[in-house]
């Protein structure tokens, strides 16, 4: 941290490196858009880049990194929809999804863990419905569908992240599952 | 029974899915399940969900991230240079240097248009048949190109 606020390069090549697939995923769910979800990860470290002289140490470094990604997640989506101009990829058909995880890809697929081809190709089909149903939720609901359901933070971490209290946290969440799981229901059947 | 409040429920459902219930909260889940067989059905149907939700495949930043991140910090510090520059430069040798600018243009101004000048620019300049002023081809003492106007010597 010392070398970081010393405005040492390789120190900053380290952070970055130990952190962009974790904020890449972030911006990716997100935003379902794979270009948009890259601009946005480059932006979040540019911020931490500035920023890096205000962290005052308090709490987990990745706490911080991720309460900026989270608010430049948000901020980007209100700037888009004020421009009206979002517009949601299927990232998962996208050629560099399919790629092997050195190409940047995909690295676990939902298919490998359901036997049987129609089991893949429903398992496909519900991977991408997923995603495009993630996106189409409110700000605050996708944040916590991707903090918690699929990055895994723990309760603790996701209130440092966005300063929610545990039980807004819990009931917050149990929201965005309902409102996902109403969006779902249509390719669930 | 005590039946939960609706944001209680709520947050009880969330903590049973992510298997955060406290023992004093699990007994009164069991409790909401026994007593509500709609709530039983939402447990399941978003048990299921978030498998699905679980199973997405990870995903990696491409390989070139860091590069284009630093790409994006050396133009931006670099824009912010320049700006710097400008606007650290002291007043009196901005000043300096835009009446120099504005002398200099006024000079090359004024020797386009100063015919004596430019006058004393043709002499200098050597004959070349090109530049040539066209009143001269008739000037009757003016020694015409040989090649064209001599015949040739027997």
């Amino acid at each position: 941290m010392k070398r970081l606020k010393e405005g040492d390069e390789r120190a900053f090549q380290e952070l970055v490196t130990t952190y962009q697939n974790r904020i890449f995923s972030l911006t990716l769910r997100f935003m379902g858009n794979r270009e948009e979800a890259e601009d946005l990860a480059q932006e979040v470290f540019l911020t931490v880049f500035r920023a890096i002289g205000s962290y005052r140490g308090e709490g987990r470094f990745y706490t911080w990194l991720y309460r900026i990604a989270s608010n430049t997640c948000k901020n980007r989506l209100k700037y888009l929809k004020g421009r009206q101009h979002h517009r949601s990829i299927d990232i998962e058909d996208s050629p560099q999804a399919q790629l092997p995880s050195e190409e940047g890809g995909a690295r676990q697929s939902l298919q490998s863990q359901i036997p049987g081809p129609e089991a893949v190709v429903r398992g496909n089909r519900l991977q991408r419905a997923i995603q495009e149903e993630i996106a189409q939720l409110d700000a605050e609901h996708r944040l916590l569908i991707v903090l918690r359901d699929i990055q895994g933070l723990s309760y603790h971490d996701i209130i440092r992240i966005t300063g929610l209290a545990e039980g807004t946290l819990k009931s917050r969440l149990h929201r965005a599952r309902l409102a996902l799981k109403k969006r779902m229901d249509r390719h669930m059947r | 029974m005590v039946t939960p409040s609706e944001s209680n429920a709520a947050e009880l459902m969330s903590a049973a899915l992510d298997e955060q219930l406290a023992p004093e909260e699990e007994e009164a889940f069991a409790a909401m399940l026994a007593a509500s067989p709609e709530a039983r059905e939402e447990f399941e149907q978003l048990q299921d969900m978030l498998k699905l939700v679980k199973g997405l495949p990870e995903v990696e930043a491409p390989p070139d991230f860091f590069e284009k991140v630093a790409k994006k910090i050396r133009r931006r510090k670099l824009m912010r240079g320049e700006t710097f520059l400008l606007v650290s430069l002291p007043f009196q040798v901005l000043s300096v240097m835009i009446v120099l600018a504005i002398a200099v243009t006024y000079m090359m101004l004024q020797l386009e248009r100063d015919p004596a000048s430019k006058l004393v620019r043709d002499a200098a300049t050597p004959s070349d048949g090109v530049s040539e002023p066209a009143g001269d081809e008739d000037a009757p003492d003016k020694p015409r190109d040989e090649t064209v106007t001599r015949p040739p010597a027997e």
